[in-house]
């Protein structure tokens, strides 16, 4: 049997093999042994090359067994493909319909970054939902966050996002319901000071055998690996905010940071009269971007302003924002309570967003959702991915999952992560009804030929 | 649990933090939401008398209750009414909201109540009456920097002469006020749209619901199979909390309500309730390896 050993690091490791000579347990023993070498794979996909009349014995079994040991590996397939075409299949895809994604250089301006397409980002300023949306807000495009009345995890969002533009230098415009909105500058996060070492990657390097395979995805690598090819632009482009550290003042009163309240104005025009301005100012030339610009509106529909019962108002003035933001460097996040919406308001809203996300509230002291989530003790909410935006392309994102648990490391560090069913026992393998343990057992498999 | 929501009401709000504010609504199958307010109402009046509370003073924005009524409760709970002028002021929205009776005035309340009260008789300027409530609870508390307690019955009266945006104006700043401590108001939820209900609860960061007794016994004709279910409607209910905690997660509780000549009494819930937090469940998907 010929196993190539180390190829390339970017490259999946392949077993290969003449079925006559080798059973199918030791290749399934020698599979084991080789990713415990490249545990660490850079790429999301592997492909098992195994010839055909292997592949014709018993392929779900197969798989099964195969598929144990390759979960950290597997998008959640396993691909049984011949030789040819696993060697072929060299490059990550993302999708079926992906564009060959070639490595693309970061833009000069700072705190934006080129992506597919011809689209520009920028941060969010939480490093995960980077990851999710796929680099992060596009310019020229509208973000909105579903409010839970029970909970204010809309303004983490919220905060990360303005103090991220802050930091960058991006000039921002806010409005909020508050009868103080400048007042909200002063709970925005400041960047940590040390670099946080994230535990999480170092757990997931800890040797747990196969008792942790269903929570293969923590040990995936990047799945957007031209975006994160350079550890320092990352750095630059997303900041690790500390929750408990506000952001200093030289940031929010040097920086073009301008604030309006909204709940004592008759209806939206002087709101929209802002924006415009402020959008103008972040007119996109062709190709280029001197500064991008944030506009940040929180609780848009709150109860206590008068245009709040405005339901064609308020939509047409999300049309218009929405159409003067797509011909601008900037990006427009707006937050809104959903139940205070009629339900054909909240689904034109909705359809509106280029990205819409949505934030809930999870129980307290709840010993039936502790035991079915793992991590439940460290939660403090939900977040919902609805729609992620593309703009520039008909090719869909396709997101592996939709909704995360928002949780506070440190109670400082907002991290979010997927949502993992805590184990039901303690034993490992007994799902497949067969032990899983490829430790070369004696017992002949009724797949050994 | 009552007292639990007592106790958050009495302790306050943080710096720089927005006054915790209580939602009680009832409705016709369970009218016990007014028992529940009095008693939150007296609870507190304790706290503040025995100096436990952050708020030095209350102020009572009476709407379905003229002051003597409040008056007359405070006795019965055995506080002190002597010196309730130092601590308590009533605003009277009851005996003449529109301004219409000028001329009784003094004869409408007694004369212990009118040194507790003073009259709001314009009703519909939610801006005059922010302005009453500020100015009379700076009065209890002087020119520190204590805090104040604000007790409104009820809210279904106030949007009776206002708009609803208003009126979330209103509660909105009252509750960011920096001298106010906390805030509690009685809602009566069959009476207005599910909207106005919603627009409270996105206020609030505690809503305790009165609900009936027997569920299926409301609203069914009396026989005699169905009888001693509806009479247990007409003494007790079940109480339910939904706590907006700090750090983002929602706390539900759940008790039983008895209500008797003397007041209401909480029991805890022994048997276990149904699930009552279940549309805040995730639905979590599992993916299965092939």
């Amino acid at each position: 049997m010929k196993a190539a050993q180390t190829p390339h690091k970017k490259e999946v490791p392949c077993v290969f093999g003449r079925p006559p000579q080798l059973p199918i347990t030791k290749i399934i023993r020698l599979s084991a042994a080789l990713l415990a070498r490249h545990r660490r794979c850079s790429t999301p996909t592997a492909a098992l090359s195994l010839p055909p009349r292997v592949c014709s014995l018993r392929p779900e079994s197969l798989s099964c067994r195969l598929s144990t040991i390759y979960s950290w590996h597997f998008t959640g397939k396993t691909k049984l493909c011949s030789v040819d075409a696993a060697m072929a299949t060299t490059k990550p895809r993302l999708s079926s319909f992906s564009r060959n994604l070639s490595a693309v250089s970061s833009s000069q301006t700072p705190g934006v970054k080129c992506g597919p397409n011809g689209t520009m980002f920028v941060s969010s300023g939480i490093a995960d939902l980077d990851k999710i949306l796929g680099g992060g807000f596009p310019l020229g495009s509208l973000v909105m966050v579903m409010e839970d009345a029970e909970a204010p995890h809309h303004m983490l969002l919220l905060r990360n996002f303005m103090s991220q533009g802050l930091v960058h230098g991006q000039p921002l415009l806010y409005a909020s319901p508050s009868k103080d909105p400048r007042g909200f500058l002063g709970t925005l996060p400041s960047p940590a000071s040390l670099k946080h070492d994230k535990s999480r990657d170092r757990e997931s390097e800890q040797e747990k055998g196969l008792r942790i395979a269903w929570q293969y995805k923590k040990y995936m690598g990047e799945n957007q690996p031209n975006f994160d090819s350079h550890r320092d632009n990352k750095q630059d482009y997303c900041n690790e905010f500390d929750l408990r550290k506000p952001l200093e003042r030289h940031y929010f009163t040097r920086q073009r940071v301008n604030c309006v309240g909204i709940q004592d104005s008759k209806n939206l025009a002087a709101l929209q009269e802002h924006c415009a301005s402020f959008l103008a100012q972040h007119q996109r030339n062709d190709g280029s971007c001197a500064l991008a610009g944030r506009i940040a509106i929180q609780s848009l529909c709150a109860p206590q302003c008068e245009h709040s019962n405005m339901d064609w108002e308020m939509l047409s003035f999300i049309k218009s924002l929405k159409g003067m933001v797509r011909s601008s460097n900037a990006v427009v996040v707006i937050t809104f309570p959903p139940s205070l919406l009629s339900l054909s308001s909240t689904k034109r809203w909705q359809h509106m967003a280029d990205t819409l996300l949505s934030v809930a509230a999870i129980p307290d002291e709840d010993k039936e959702l502790a035991k079915l989530l793992s991590g439940y003790q460290d939660m403090v909410g939900l977040l919902n991915v609805h729609k992620v935006a593309r703009l520039n392309t008909q090719v869909p994102f396709i997101l592996e999952a939709t909704t995360f648990s928002i949780k506070l490391q440190k109670r400082r560090f907002l991290v979010l992560e997927c949502l993992n069913q805590a184990p039901v026992d303690g034993s490992s393998g007994s799902s497949y009804g067969t032990s899983g343990s490829c430790s070369g057992s004696s017992k002949a498999g009724t797949l050994d030929f | 649990m009552a007292d639990t929501i007592c106790r958050t009401l009495r302790d306050g709000g943080l710096e720089g933090e927005h006054a915790p504010a209580l939602t009680i609504k009832d409705s016709k199958a369970s009218p016990f939401g007014f028992d529940v307010f009095n008693y939150v109402l007296t609870q507190l009046s304790n706290y503040i008398l025995a100096g436990k509370s952050q708020s030095r003073g209350l102020v009572v924005v009476a709407y379905s209750r003229s002051p003597s009524f409040y008056v007359d409760l405070l006795k019965r709970r055995g506080i002190d009414i002597a010196s309730s002028h130092d601590w308590i002021h009533i605003l009277d929205c009851y005996t003449d909201p529109l301004g219409w009776k000028n001329w009784l005035i003094d004869k409408d309340i007694s004369q212990e109540a009118s040194s507790l009260s003073s009259f709001c008789q314009d009703v519909r300027n939610l801006d005059k009456l922010y302005s009453l409530i500020i100015e009379q609870g700076k009065g209890l508390i002087g020119q520190g920097k204590d805090r104040f307690s604000i007790a409104i019955d009820s809210v279904s009266e106030m949007v009776r002469h206002a708009s609803i945006s208003s009126v979330a104006g209103i509660l909105s700043n009252l509750r960011s006020h920096d001298q106010v401590s906390s805030i509690f108001w009685l809602l009566h939820s069959d009476l207005h749209e599910i909207k106005f209900t919603s627009v409270l609860e996105y206020l609030s960061s505690m809503v305790a619901s009165v609900e009936p007794f027997n569920q299926a016994a409301f609203g069914q004709r009396v026989d005699l199979e169905n009888l001693s279910m509806l009479e247990q409607n007409f003494r007790k209910g079940k109480f339910h909390v939904r706590f907006k905690r700090r750090n983002g997660r929602v706390r539900v509780m759940c008790e039983e309500i008895l209500v008797e000549l003397a007041g209401i009494k909480f029991t805890p819930v022994l048997s276990e309730d149904e699930i009552i937090n279940q549309r805040l469940l995730p639905k979590v998907s599992i993916i299965v390896l092939s």
